[in-house]
């Protein structure tokens, strides 16, 4: 019997030291509504290339035109979570002609929704490089959102005739995107 | 997504009152009927138990061994985006855990045979378990973005494994001499749910392109299997139910396992134990689905390259990209069965017995002139140590235990323990074991030192049981 009471005095004892010692300091739920993800995500787009024997080889002035499928920004996932971004363009050119670049943002309907005009000056020049901001601190988001295609122009301004001193003269443009979304 | 983070955090709160797969209060603590789940060679007095349906065994555990749930919703007006930053994805490693286990025991109870040396139980019990391992690069990912940084991300940092099982065992144990007893337990599995990813690999990164800016690369064989999922996914609400239980009556995955165990008597005051623990797997065939992406691609954006572009002015070379990368590193679905491990424990004890001797009250055909073995004599007091060990996805995770035991004669017993894991260096825990006649009652509760701050707990756990049982002599 005497141990039974000790027993209990003892059960009794520990559970008012956890019950005495217990407690909960204050936490907020409601912060959970306040966590924002939004990663930047970079990958390169698109990159032309032209050798200065083509561009002699092509009677005309014009190296090339054409519009190219670009549905990467108007997929749902993206349109509807991209915030802010910007479109990065490098343009390198080692032939001896000078070119005019314009690379044309199109929606759906073959509509314009931007356009971006380079004035390339022939070898010896220096790299051209470009970045176009959108968002809030730029141009309107709604030309990425919609963007289904993009119109390539690349006209030469120099002839035919005239060759490069380099080594295997070309005209390069590259180009890369950074873009946050809003995943949360 | 504020449902996905608010089961995140109530993990993380769940874990003030958790109950470990470690089960170290209850390990090698005779008096209750349900140490003998932990070790079949547990020496028990019992003639006979039964637990109480649903109430005989209920354990509840889930562990954050990175962050508690104070440290992101801590009322310290700090913006919570930073401390997600600071404790998540610079706080915590890829070894560290949440993870959780449930397990109810539905029915349980023993017996002690004709030969009193040896002791029989069966019952049926059902476990959830889950871990995941911290996601490291693919947090950072989501939250940082792989923007302005040639970093790998490491796609091997997802590892998941939960499983929904139902467990049908039988076990016995034999005292074979004086100083030895043996047990083991045959376990029937039957799985309701499975779902796991632990083989991934690859990574995630971009570098300076060969022609264009950046080039980015996936090298990936990543892969999540699941079993049930389907099912569960596709019943209708007032369905659920019933799948559940066909699932879990052999309706769903099969598998086996074993218990074993053994008590080994050094010298009258001093046992060692030891017992491991699911040696068993599972095969999932009932109702599976795998999704995989196998391959490595890299991309540098759309090229258009003269004069090759100028050959076809319809090339569509914006989707001759996505087929490119998706041939090179395709999605694919699959209905493969597939075999999975339980994850196996071991446990193993020493103690040393000291103190009054207690006397002991099994029926054990045991004296001068009988043929039965003659169990050792129980003290009043013991100190001991235990080790624990579990299987997991990155390795074996173990805990050590040191202990003290008081009896309190036949009426009820305390054992009280300090353990450090990966969890806790401070984890101060205690049990204690009620005998009111032929009603057993125990309570257990670990890792006391948290309840100072309960939401800043990472790791403690709560118990209670209720049994019959008999010591009546034949």
């Amino acid at each position: 019997m005497r141990r039974l009471s000790i027993f209990y005095s003892f059960l009794f004892a520990v559970a008012t030291v956890i019950s005495f010692s217990s407690c909960m300091e204050s936490i907020d739920t409601s912060q959970i509504d306040d966590i924002d993800i939004a990663p930047a995500v970079e990958a390169s787009l698109f990159y032309f290339e032209s050798s200065e024997e083509i561009v002699n080889n092509d009677t005309g002035n014009t190296v090339y035109q054409n519009d190219f499928n670009f549905e990467a920004f108007s997929t749902e996932f993206f349109s509807e979570r991209v915030i802010e971004g910007s479109i990065t363009y490098v343009i390198t050119n080692t032939t001896s002609k000078e070119f005019e670049y314009t690379i044309d943002f199109l929606d759906d309907a073959g509509m314009v929704l931007d356009s971006e005009f380079f004035s390339i000056q022939p070898a010896p020049s220096t790299v051209l490089r470009r970045e176009i901001a959108y968002g809030p601190a730029g141009r309107d988001l709604d030309i990425i959102r919609n963007l289904s295609s993009i119109r390539v122009s690349a006209i030469n301004l120099s002839g035919t005739t005239s060759t490069s001193s380099e080594t295997d003269p070309k005209i390069i443009l590259q180009s890369s995107g950074n873009f946050r979304v809003r995943l949360r | 997504m504020r449902a996905s983070w608010l089961l995140f955090l109530a993990t993380l709160m769940a874990s003030t009152f958790a109950f470990g797969q470690n089960k170290q209060l209850l390990y090698d603590f005779s008096e209750i009927p349900q140490s003998l789940l932990i070790n079949p060679a547990t020496d028990v007095d019992f003639n006979w138990y039964t637990g109480i349906p649903a109430l005989s065994g209920v354990s509840f555990y889930a562990g954050s061994s990175g962050v508690s749930a104070y440290d992101l919703l801590a009322n310290d007006g700090v913006d919570i985006n930073t401390k997600i930053r600071e404790k998540l994805l610079r706080g915590m490693r890829i070894n560290d855990e949440l993870s959780g286990t449930v397990q109810m025991d539905i029915l349980n109870f023993g017996w002690r045979g004709k030969n009193a040396d040896y002791f029989y139980s069966a019952g049926a019990y059902i476990e959830a378990d889950a871990i995941g391992y911290w996601f490291k690069d693919y947090a950072t990912l989501a939250f940082d973005g792989n923007a302005d940084t040639f970093r790998k991300f490491d796609l091997s940092h997802l590892k998941t494994r939960g499983s929904i099982v139902s467990v049908y065992h039988f076990g016995a144990n034999k005292r074979i001499s004086d100083e030895l007893m043996i047990g083991a337990r045959a376990k029937i599995y039957s799985g309701i749910l499975d779902i796991n990813s632990t083989k991934n690999e690859g990574f995630l990164q971009n570098t300076q392109g060969n022609n264009n800016l950046i080039r980015t690369t996936l090298e990936a064989e990543l892969e999540m299997r699941t079993s049930g999922l389907n099912e569960l996914r596709a019943a209708e609400s007032e369905d659920l139910a019933g799948l559940i239980t066909k699932r879990a009556l052999f309706g769903g995955d099969l598998g086996v396992g074993i218990d074993v165990g053994m008590t080994y008597h050094i010298n009258d005051q001093t046992v060692f134990t030891a017992s491991l623990l699911d040696i068993g797997l599972m095969y999932h065939s009932s109702d599976p689905k795998n999704w995989t992406i196998t391959g490595s691609a890299s991309s540098e954006g759309v090229e258009i390259i003269l004069p090759g572009a100028l050959i076809d002015p319809d090339q569509d070379f914006y989707q001759e990209l996505i087929d490119n990368i998706e041939n090179l590193a395709p999605f694919d679905e699959n209905l493969d069965s597939y075999l999975t491990f339980r994850p196996t424990k071991l446990n193993a004890s020493w103690r040393y017995n000291f103190g009054e001797q207690v006397e002991r009250t099994i029926d054990c055909n045991c004296g001068p002139y009988a043929s039965g073995n003659n169990p050792p004599p129980k003290y009043v007091n013991a100190i001991g140590a235990q080790l624990y060990a579990i299987n997991r996805p990155r390795g074996p995770q173990t805990a050590l235990t040191a202990f003290y035991y008081r009896r309190f004669g036949n009426v009820g017993a305390l054992k009280t323990t300090y353990t450090v894991d990966k969890f806790s260096r401070s984890n101060i825990g205690i049990g204690a074991n009620i005998h009111a006649g032929p009603v057993n009652l125990y309570f257990m509760a670990d890792n006391l030192l948290a309840l100072r701050n309960v939401v800043d707990s990472q790791y403690a756990s709560f118990q209670l049981g209720l049994n019959i049982i008999s010591w009546d002599k034949k």
